[in-house]
């Protein structure tokens, strides 16, 4: 039996030409329409950290009500950056904003495969900018060393700061009764005697797999030791006598004080020790932190403080911000640059801020309500000091060589200085081959 | 001149259409291989030759890339824990596998669901078998700590301890792809004659003495087919220790395949990882044509 009301493909023509004929004629007479109807389409690729949570909950919703169509592809870590400098060099164009790890933005400007965000109308002069993110957004950077063959590049903005992360101090405020510890040497002294206390099993936990976890939890240490990474020839410094103090302190009494297993532990198993109630102190990104008051993600919400890292010589912390970048061969240029100019604008960074994500913008840490109390905190690090990892398109491997070496030396539970030694000569063999001097 | 002409045209309608038909006819078959295989072969020795920066070709260095891998010790370093890896995890599927299909040779109650329970690790994805492993295995929260826990004794320590480690991701290669083996080598026991054997039990032969003088000897170049193929796919591991251990700690279980995808992605060396992936394929074909000698003469003998 034949269906009266068959689909054909008279019917579909007819159909398509009234959807047609009443669009027109809405928009003519100057009816809103629906959100989506605007065809703002912005691909986002990020890889999956709870820094992004406030974004991903809060901000997308607002984007939507602007008329922007969010499509926001996650990925693990581990494969973002292949993965998305292999989209950009290709022109694939499967994404129309990547949120990058600030450490890989001069591999992509190298590559010359980002929009120049400049050109497209974001202001990298405003001065609400927090000056040591929008810094990072620049190619080749405009103050500091620079590699072979940018010497005399025109430095161009070919990113721009997203979520302002950066590395600040959680710990046990029944354990640091007195406020956040000062000193690394306080760390594991008070930890101790929570330990003995009975409220925590370790004084400290930190990331100990090879290569850049380990790296990213010895930095912080490190340059609160007063260590210094290259010369301003790119030669490696970071053996100096600091450096090695700074080393074998992490990988000799940081690693005694610490989980046994801390050898094999990234970030995730790092927040399990600290929102577990098993550690007193760790040095962290926003991504936990943010879980610090939340009891359905922690055992001791209400015992979580955060401080400025401790200090040794001087307190400084690592950036790890969110940058976002718009591939020269992205699908939806246009809609992604005017996201970013709606997302960087005083009025959405207030709005980040309070959905409790650290903002890039100065006047957004000062609203009346910030949504997370690691705000504040994070501003008083960023005034303390907070330093970017050097800027080099081959950091990826520097920092490998480098936390290799580190991560023997954790085994061992000592070596520190060696371990340094040896990675120094590694990076300047690497260097000079890749025609850095 | 005319009846050339005329003899030329004969050749394209007839004998010569003939001639050009099979051809004609093998021409896509042969356009899709060039362009799967044959071009991209062509264009990884081609990346080979070539030096790279920040991932685009600057210079031709003819075999430089080649040359300079045999004094990078990270090279060798890898190289030398994949052949450790290889050897070990193979010599162990092989004796598991032949004696997994011995057993399972008999007929007894429940031995299809057996068989059909051995070769389940096969067909799990290796990315989810190594997430398996990764929470058997972590020292916080995994299960050998809880058991270990349980019987009185301390964390277990395996991703954390470069020997531990190594060994760990042995147990599960062989966990996993022992099943392979096991299928291979029970197929081919099923296939073997009955006669000699039933000749031997007559005889009054013990099963040792069946097994060292009928079994094996028959069985050789079976074995010898499983060995190759199992070798040549187990010098490309790379999903299990990418999700497990990402070749620590340290460098314990940094296998070939995992510096070379460092290299050509993360480190951006696009041309010295392709001198090192055609190296390695040149290893591996040497494997494969001594494999299949030495087959060849075990079936001559």
């Amino acid at each position: 039996m034949m269906h009266s009301s068959r689909l054909t493909r008279r019917s579909v023509i007819k159909g398509g030409l009234g959807l047609a004929l009443a669009t027109t004629a809405l928009t003519t007479l100057g009816l809103p329409m629906p959100a989506r109807a605007a065809g703002k389409k912005v691909i986002i690729g990020a890889f999956a950290d709870g820094g992004l949570t406030p974004f991903k909950q809060k901000i997308i919703p607002l984007a939507k009500e602007q008329g922007f169509d969010i499509e926001f592809l996650e990925d693990e870590y581990g494969v973002t950056l292949e993965k998305w400098f292999a989209d950009a060099q290709s022109g694939a164009g499967q994404y129309d904003l990547y949120l990058l790890d600030d450490p890989w933005v001069p591999q992509f400007g190298a590559a010359n495969v980002l929009e120049d965000l400049g050109a497209g109308g974001i202001d990298g002069a405003d001065k609400d900018w927090i000056g040591s993110m929008i810094d990072m957004g620049y190619w080749p950077p405009q103050q500091g060393p620079r590699v072979k063959g940018f010497e005399s590049a025109k430095s161009t903005l070919i990113c721009v700061p997203f979520v302002g992360d950066l590395q600040t101090l959680t710990y046990r405020n029944d354990v640091f009764t007195g406020g956040a510890p000062k000193t690394w040497d306080e760390v594991i002294a008070k930890g101790k005697e929570g330990v003995a206390a009975g409220k925590i099993k370790y004084p400290v936990v930190f990331r100990g797999v090879s290569g850049n976890p380990i790296v990213t939890s010895w930095y912080p240490v490190f340059l609160s030791f007063g260590g210094s990474f290259f010369d301003d020839k790119w030669n490696p410094i970071f053996n100096s006598a600091e450096g090695k103090a700074s080393a074998d302190f992490f990988v000799g009494t940081m690693k005694q004080n610490a989980p046994s297993g801390v050898v094999e532990f990234d970030s995730d198993q790092e927040g399990a020790a600290i929102l577990g109630g098993e550690a007193g102190a760790i040095i962290q990104y926003s991504g936990n932190a943010l879980k610090a008051d939340d009891p359905a993600q922690t055992k001791v919400a209400g015992k979580l403080d955060f401080g400025v890292v401790p200090s040794q010589a001087k307190a400084i912390a690592q950036m790890g911000i969110f940058i976002a970048g718009v591939p020269k061969a992205a699908p939806n240029k246009a809609n992604a640059i005017e996201f970013l100019k709606w997302y960087v604008s005083a009025e959405t960074q207030a709005k980040l801020s309070e959905a409790g994500s650290i903002p890039v913008k100065r006047s957004a840490f000062g609203i009346a309500k910030p949504g997370n109390r690691l705000i504040p905190v994070a501003l008083k690090q960023l005034d303390a000091g907070a330093l970017p990892r050097p800027r080099t398109p081959d950091w990826a491997k520097v920092e490998e060589l480098l936390g290799i070496e580190l991560n023997k030396a954790l085994q061992a539970g000592s070596g520190g200085g060696a371990a340094l030694d040896t990675a120094a000569k590694q990076v300047k063999d690497y260097l000079t081959t890749a025609g850095y001097y | 001149m005319q009846g050339a002409a005329q003899a030329r045209k004969y050749r394209l309608q007839g004998a010569g259409l003939d001639l050009a038909l099979p051809y004609l006819m093998l021409a896509p078959g042969l356009m899709i291989v060039l362009g799967v295989l044959v071009y991209p072969l062509w264009d990884g020795l081609r990346a080979s030759t070539r030096a790279y920066r920040y991932g685009s070709p600057i210079s031709d260095v003819g075999l430089q890339n080649y040359v300079h891998l045999w004094s990078d010790t990270q090279f060798l370093n890898a190289l030398w824990i994949t052949v450790k890896f290889v050897a070990l995890s193979v010599s162990f599927e092989a004796v598991l596998g032949f004696a997994l299909a011995l057993f399972c040779l008999r007929e007894f109650r429940g031995i299809r669901l057996l068989r059909t329970v051995l070769i389940i690790p096969m067909v799990i994805t290796p990315v989810v078998v190594a997430i398996v492993f990764r929470l058997i295995y972590a020292s916080d929260a995994g299960m050998l700590t809880a058991l270990s826990e349980a019987i009185g004794g301390g964390e277990a320590q395996i991703l954390g301890n470069p020997l531990n480690a190594f060994i760990g991701l042995v147990v599960l290669d062989v966990w996993e792809w022992t099943p392979l083996m096991f299928l291979i080598l029970l197929a081919g026991l099923q296939s073997l004659p009955h006669e000699p054997f039933e000749a031997a039990r007559v005889d009054g032969a013990g099963a040792w003495r069946v097994f060292a003088d009928l079994t094996f000897p028959m069985m050789r170049p079976v074995l010898a087919v499983a060995i190759v193929l199992r070798t040549i796919d187990a010098f490309g591991t790379f999903d299990q220790v990418f999700v497990l251990t990402r070749g620590g700690p340290g460098e314990a279980t940094r296998l070939i395949s995992i510096y070379g995808y460092d290299t050509a992605f993360k480190f951006q060396q696009t041309g010295y990882a392709a001198a090192l992936f055609v190296t390695i394929g040149l290893v591996v074909l040497a494997l494969a044509f001594s494999a299949i000698r030495l087959l060849r003469r075990i079936d001559a003998s």
